[in-house]
């Protein structure tokens, strides 16, 4: 997909060369992520500064984010994780909207259908699918019905009252899914990675993570919840896991790993790089230096996925729970929890910029997202 | 799990699904009927056994963990209950002092 966007961006500035010049714009990257009280914040990061802030209509926080393939719609998680939300970044309207829930819940004898979206979300390549992955619960009468966790696919030209076009079996206690770069095949990061038919959800593939059967470990743990993989196209998550054999230590010597699965190969791979020192919470690749992977949370960790090793870590001023990284590798910007953005260079680690949010107000858990646009 | 031991009902009933081979049930549910179906224990005591890896200030994990009942005990469920407990405060960590103790609704 990068080569892809190169050679696209070649031709792009061949024409704008020519009598087309009028009609070019060179697209620009920004950064895309929410704050309290429910707003995007469009941010170029050149300028360290804010471009533009987007209300979403609505209660609660945005939480997961998705883009157009073009960069000019947002699609959000939002209203306490009842709804999905598309905002067009170029006039600042609502596009599209989905409520989650289904049935009259002011009627107790209704069974009404509360359905909550915990972190997953995905878009197709082509733009034309939303991928969100639902908790559902019927209210009876006299009980809470659990009912089985799914995928709700939605048209991205659903507008304003969408409904989904299918609904998919989901394993419980996913947390992220994602698309392959070539929008064939739904990834779901749950105890297992399981690879997905985004056609009917069949499970073409289960890749073992917590039941793992590797001798002298302890089963590996991963927590992640934010999709930060667009400059790379490689979902890289941190795990945590244990050497159990006897002489490691009582308790058993613990260790951190890193997870990659390349959503243009499918391939996967866990390796560890320490004895567990620091707790992160998420990762991005570097799309320039491939084996460079960055992590964050209350410290910068700089590690190298090829040699196993970590390079280099720096203690952060407050906790960060997610990061995204420029086209050109140069930076990495660490964001959520608090009200502010940190820049930092990846060559040194050192924080050379700060972008502060609107008004103060937190980021919480929404995503970053980096994007172009014209 | 010999270096933890429950303190309370629900707490010894995951150990005791444990003992009856039904960890999968017990061990994680997702947010299905409200935060006080999480089984969470929080952030009191990092993998060190000390608080030097937690969230500092506590503040700048607050809306993070509470948007998705990660705190089910210690502050309301914004999700189903109490859904506006901290609109009036964007900012944990200069707003504090606006969120309030909820009560059960009438």
């Amino acid at each position: 997909m990068k080569s892809k966007a190169l050679v696209t961006g070649a031709a792009l500035l061949a024409l704008c060369a020519t009598a087309f010049a009028p009609l070019c714009v060179q697209a620009k990257e920004y950064i895309l992520t929410g704050v309290k009280p429910n707003r995007l914040v469009l941010i170029d990061p050149a300028k360290r500064a804010i471009t533009r802030i987007y209300t979403i209509p609505g209660g609660g926080s945005p939480a997961g984010i998705v883009t157009s393939p073009d960069g000019k719609t947002a699609y959000v998680t939002t209203n306490h994780t009842g709804s999905l939300v598309g905002i067009d970044l170029d006039s600042g309207k609502e596009v599209f909207h989905a409520d989650f829930s289904d049935g009259d819940f002011s009627d107790v004898s209704s069974g009404a259908l509360r359905v909550r979206s915990f972190y997953g979300l995905e878009i197709s390549p082509d733009g034309k699918e939303l991928f969100v992955s639902e908790s559902p619960v019927r209210l009876l009468r006299d009980e809470y019905k659990v009912e089985d966790t799914r995928i709700a696919v939605y048209r991205t030209d659903g507008g304003l009252a969408a409904e989904p076009v299918r609904l998919l079996p989901l394993p419980r206690r996913t947390t992220n899914i994602m698309m392959s770069t070539d929008g064939t095949k739904l990834y779901a990061n749950s105890w297992d990675l399981y690879t997905l038919d985004p056609k009917d959800g069949k499970v073409l593939k289960v890749d073992k993570i917590l039941n793992w059967d590797r001798k002298n470990f302890a089963p590996a743990g991963v927590f992640n919840v934010w999709n930060q993989f667009e400059q790379a196209h490689m979902f890289v998550t941190p795990y945590y896991t244990a050497r159990t054999d006897p002489g490691s230590g009582n308790p058993p010597t613990p260790r951190t790993g890193l997870l990659t699965l390349d959503l243009k190969t499918g391939d996967i791979h866990m390796n560890e790089f320490e004895d567990f020192s620091a707790i992160m919470f998420s990762s991005v690749l570097s799309p320039v230096h491939r084996n460079e992977v960055y992590s964050t949370f209350k410290t910068l960790t700089k590690s190298d996925i090829e040699k196993n090793i970590l390079i280099k870590r720096v203690t952060l001023p407050r906790p960060y729970y997610c990061i995204n990284i420029s086209a050109d590798g140069r930076e990495v910007y660490v964001a959520g929890a608090g009200n502010d953005i940190g820049v930092y260079s990846t060559g040194t680690l050192k924080r050379i910029g700060e972008i502060k949010m609107p008004g103060g107000a937190d980021m919480a858990g929404a995503w970053i997202r980096m994007v172009e646009r014209p | 799990m010999k270096h933890l031991k429950p303190i309370n009902k629900k707490a010894e009933h995951i150990e005791r699904s444990a003992e009856e081979g039904k960890v999968e049930e017990a061990q994680v549910m997702q947010v299905v009927a409200g935060c006080t179906s999480v089984f969470d224990p929080g952030w009191e005591v990092d993998p060190f056994g000390g608080v030097a890896a937690l969230c500092q200030p506590v503040e700048a994990d607050l809306y993070g963990c509470a948007d998705t009942c990660w705190w089910p005990a210690q502050v309301p469920d914004t999700i189903n209950s109490y859904p506006d407990w901290n609109t009036a405060a964007p900012s944990a960590e200069r707003d504090w002092r606006k969120l309030q103790t909820v009560f059960p609704k009438k």
